[in-house]
């Protein structure tokens, strides 16, 4: 079955990086791409993915109260947050918000595969190896 | 012939993004991809790129420093900054490096095309906000024989401002000589010039000033928002 991905990142540039690096998973397909919080929620709802891909720091809503309200609009909807921030707080957040998966996204390219593997299975992902491990 | 172009990001999304992006124009190739400054000049001293595409916050040694070695290497190298901000300082020291083009990340998907083409006929891209603080200095100049943007951080040499990121990310007085190819002893004499230039006493001084002068960039926390119901999890 097709696990059908959102990508949610301010920066168009990232959302070409991310949706190149999933592309070259069989079985994934990105069905949209939204750059805020606001859009994300509305796409989620409407669109209902099996995988949100979200950034925190946006414009207009910000990513984990994007992340609570997907997840009490769509609670068979598994979050992944990508941010830049290496924060074990902010990981804390994510997860109270609802968030499955924390990736961190200077390790991305490496985190990124297992870690949308991981949530689409309805399991955790935090990186093992980041400053925010211990949530698997 | 085709353009032959490298990128330099410390993140392999965003390369990932520039690749797919450039590579969908024709006549052109991305040549090399660096994970760092130092990288980059390395690189484009063996690949000769014609436009090289550099972040301005990178580890080791940051986007504007490496455009400053890049053109010394070879004036004819034509760089384009990414940057997250164009505040008055990051223009100047861009513009004071060499830089050719000018492009925010958040609108790199829309501009970096154009700033791409614009280079690849030998002219210089800018954002609207760096064309007009272009034009305030030549109108400034006009008025008073001297230039509006006064080069930053006058006192301290190319080479000072390198070991200043090196230590402000951490490193000591030997991993600095390792990463610079010199020896101990001359690191600590760069150490000791610039704290002395500065006027400061300790590593924290210099990390404050690395970092409200764009040396390093460090990643400011947003506000999260609290979870109304922790059962959410």
């Amino acid at each position: 079955m097709t696990i059908r991905i959102l990508i949610v990142d301010d920066h168009p540039v990232v959302r070409h990086g991310l949706k190149t690096l999933l592309g070259e998973h069989p079985g994934w397909e990105v069905i949209a791409e939204a750059a805020d919080g606001i859009e994300a929620v509305e796409m989620a709802d409407r669109l209902s993915p099996d995988v949100v891909l979200l950034d925190v720091t946006m414009p207009k809503m910000h990513g984990l109260e994007a992340c609570r309200r997907i997840r009490e609009n769509a609670p068979n909807c598994e979050i992944l947050i990508i941010t830049q921030h290496d924060s074990p707080q902010m990981m804390r957040e994510a997860f109270l918000c609802g968030a499955k998966g924390y990736v961190v996204k200077s390790n991305a390219a490496r985190d990124l595969l297992a870690a949308v593997d991981a949530v689409s299975q309805h399991r955790n992902f935090a990186a093992p190896e980041s400053k925010v491990s211990g949530a698997n | 012939m085709k353009l032959r172009i490298l990128i330099a990001d410390d993140h392999e999304v965003v390369r990932r993004g520039l690749c797919t992006l450039l590579q969908s124009h024709e006549g052109w190739e991305i040549c090399g991809e660096a994970t760092n400054g130092r990288s980059a000049v390395e690189m484009a001293r063996e690949l000769k790129p014609d436009v090289v595409i550099l972040d301005i916050g990178m580890p080791n040694l940051n986007g504007l420093a490496a455009t400053r070695q890049l053109v010394q290497q070879d004036p004819t190298c034509k760089v384009i900054v990414l940057t997250i901000t164009d505040s008055d300082q990051v223009i100047r020291e861009a513009l004071d490096a060499g830089a050719r083009g000018f492009v925010l990340k958040s609108d790199a998907a829309r501009d970096l095309v154009t700033a791409v083409e614009a280079l690849q006929r030998n002219r210089m891209f800018f954002t609207p906000r760096v064309n007009d603080l272009v034009l305030a200095g030549f109108l400034n100049r006009g008025n008073d024989g001297s230039t509006a943007t006064a080069p930053r951080l006058p006192q301290l040499t190319p080479r000072e401002r390198e070991v200043i990121q090196l230590l402000a990310e951490g490193k000591s007085s030997k991993e600095v000589a390792c990463v610079l190819n010199v020896s101990t002893k001359t690191a600590e004499t760069h150490r000791s010039n610039i704290m002395r230039k500065l006027g400061f006493h300790s590593i924290r001084d210099l990390v404050v000033y690395a970092v409200k002068n764009n040396i390093i960039q460090v990643q400011m926390p947003s506000q999260p928002t609290a979870p109304q119901d922790d059962s959410a999890a």
